[in-house]
């Protein structure tokens, strides 16, 4: 695995998303090289790699399930910092933006990576919608009901 | 090596075609054994030079790359695009059929195929009457009939058209309306929209021509897609942008046509309706197709190499169609208001490329410059480039009915010349704008704005 594989991979288990929708095969968007470089250097390097490095370890045992994963992943006992970088990452992925706590820790601010990010925000695809303001619905889709949650979510057959 | 042995007989093709056309223009009366020879020789040697150019319209995309990238992907729909070029305006028959004893560009104003399309005009009568057959013709404008007489039947299409499909985006809003194109001499660019025979035959076998028939068809539209599996080509639009030959403009280096240019003043407000006959030069061409794989369509767009300079680049063409490097003028600006094209003079609009053509595209334009060339020497087809093609990465996406298009964005100078750029909602997307287009009942209209000009019905 590369780093951008290990990457997705992490996102997907993270997020819950499939990988066909994290990393599709034909990604056009692209989001997630924009992904990778902010959370690389927001994180900084060093803790970037050790995550990705846990990651593809827990990854390369079959027997370790998208769930287990994730669970090893956010336990406690990887340290506070690793931990909060994963939830970053997590929050990036839902509503591209970068979150900062406050320094006393009883607030986050948030600051959108760009247009392309805001719009590749999976919390729209959750609310089976689209970005205020950027839909690619058409005309009178609001009178019937959307998809499934799981078709969203790149899991049909799921 | 190889290249140069088709170029050799490829060249010695035409000169035997030039040969045959010429013993059969001094001598039209030779008997029927000699000239059915002729014709033989000729339809064999046109298939050798068809080898690469072809009449026959491409039903679907080749994937030539496994497993295929983004990449591979665009160069395989921009191959289609220009396969789907080439077919299109290959010279016709009477009957719109492509002519295959003829190579394109073997005569620069020949009819094309889609020049014997159905035009908007012919569809979307006023009254909401049914349309004539696809054989029929439509009589011109009323105001154009003291143009009738022996010229007359030189006028294949008549223009009538200025701005960005105006009668439709005045439906559609504000932001559409984002001005007309002014060429060199200080003239209105003009376009006309055409359809196919299995678009045309849908709308007319629907009745979608007129908003009682689209309140009564009641469900979205779903045109015929193009298929390999029964071989059957569907449906297909086509948008043209020309210019007035004449003063600034060398009509050489242009597809030209004689066209009836006609102020309509159902478009603009204060013009006084007036037509006239005269020779216009392609300038812009879009190709919509709706193939089995693509349902968002494939979006196909050329335009003549000599229309404008890129962003940021270098202007170094000593005449642009649309561009003059001495001009103050402010770069990609609509003319002020109120628009008119009957106006004798309007300062001529300064225009650059916004998103710049990529590495690839230019390079399969010089590959088919090149066989254009040889096909014919000096071929005016081969003053025409590929912008890009526009095509779904994910069709059958349920989050996304626009089927998540590449490029993002895409914009042809002549026809979306105001909405060049990268703002989302803003600029130009073939896709993501005509995923919005309706018909007159609210329905999805399938990726067409036409269906939006039926009339009521009375």
């Amino acid at each position: 695995m590369n780093t951008m594989q290990q990457f997705t991979g992490l996102s997907a288990v993270l997020t819950g998303f499939d990988s066909s929708i994290i990393a599709p095969t034909i990604d056009q968007i692209n989001v997630k090289e924009e992904y990778l470089a902010a959370w690389t250097e927001k994180t900084g390097t060093a803790l970037a790699t050790s995550i990705l490095d846990k990651y593809a370890t827990l990854a390369s045992d079959s027997n370790n399930s998208s769930q287990m994963i994730g669970e090893q992943m956010l336990a406690a006992t990887n340290g506070a910092d690793f931990v909060l970088a994963c939830r970053k990452l997590i929050f990036l992925w839902y509503s591209g933006a970068w979150p900062t706590l406050s320094a006393d820790g009883t607030s986050t601010s948030s600051v959108l990576l760009s247009t392309k990010s805001y719009n590749a925000g999976l919390v729209w695809q959750v609310m089976q919608s689209h970005p205020m303001g950027s839909s690619n619905y058409r005309y009178g889709y609001w009178s019937e009901a959307p998809a499934p949650l799981n078709q969203y979510l790149g899991k049909s057959n799921s | 090596m190889k290249k140069t042995i088709e170029y050799v007989v490829l060249v010695g093709i035409l000169i035997l075609i030039s040969s045959c056309k010429q013993v059969n223009e001094k001598d039209p009366n030779k008997d029927d054994v000699e000239s059915s020879e002729a014709v033989a020789e000729t339809t064999e040697l046109v298939a050798l030079a068809n080898d690469s150019l072809s009449s026959t319209v491409p039903l679907e995309i080749t994937v030539s790359t496994q497993p295929p990238t983004l990449e591979s992907l665009q160069h395989d729909f921009d191959v289609f695009s220009w396969e789907s070029f080439i077919a299109l305006n290959w010279p016709a028959n009477e009957d719109g059929t492509p002519n295959t004893n003829m190579v394109i560009g073997q005569d620069q104003n020949a009819l094309t195929v889609w020049q014997s399309w159905k035009s908007s005009r012919d569809i979307f009568l006023k009254n909401g009457a049914q349309p004539k057959g696809w054989n029929e013709d439509v009589p011109p404008p009323v105001v154009c009939d003291h143009l009738n007489g022996s010229d007359f039947s030189k006028a294949q299409i008549s223009l009538t058209q200025v701005g960005k499909t105006p009668n439709v985006l005045d439906e559609s809003g504000e932001p559409f309306q984002t001005g007309p194109l002014i060429d060199q001499n200080g003239q209105y660019t003009r376009y006309e929209i055409f359809t196919n025979q299995s678009m045309f035959d849908y709308i007319v076998d629907n009745k979608l021509y007129n908003k009682k028939g689209q309140a009564i068809y009641n469900k979205d539209a779903d045109f015929p897609s193009s298929s390999t599996s029964n071989d059957k080509v569907g449906a297909i639009m086509v948008k043209s942008a020309w210019v007035k030959m004449g003063g600034k403009y060398d009509s050489s280096k242009f597809h030209t046509t004689m066209a009836l240019v006609y102020n309509n003043p159902e478009e603009q407000s204060g013009v006084k309706p007036a037509c006239e006959l005269v020779e216009v030069g392609l300038v812009g061409f879009h190709i919509a197709h709706k193939t089995e794989d693509e349902p968002q369509w494939v979006w196909s767009t050329f335009e003549h190499k000599d229309n404008v300079p890129t962003q940021n680049e270098t202007a170094d063409k000593d005449f642009y169609n649309f561009y003059d490097a001495n001009s103050d003028m402010e770069v990609n600006e609509p003319p002020a208001r109120p628009w008119n094209p009957a106006i004798p003079y309007t300062t001529p609009s300064q225009i650059e490329r916004v998103i710049p053509i990529t590495d690839d595209a230019k390079a399969l334009n010089d590959k088919y410059h090149a066989l254009l060339e040889n096909a014919v020497p000096g071929s005016v087809w081969a003053n025409y480039d590929l912008i890009s093609t526009q095509w779904p990465t994910d069709a059958t996406s349920v989050s996304d009915p626009t089927g998540k298009p590449a490029p993002s964005f895409l914009a042809n100078t002549t026809l979306e010349t105001y909405i060049q750029g990268t703002v989302e909602q803003t600029s130009s997307s073939c896709i993501a704008c005509h995923n919005n287009a309706s018909m007159t009942s609210g329905r999805f209209s399938d990726f067409t704005y036409l269906l939006q000009r039926a009339q009521t019905k009375k």
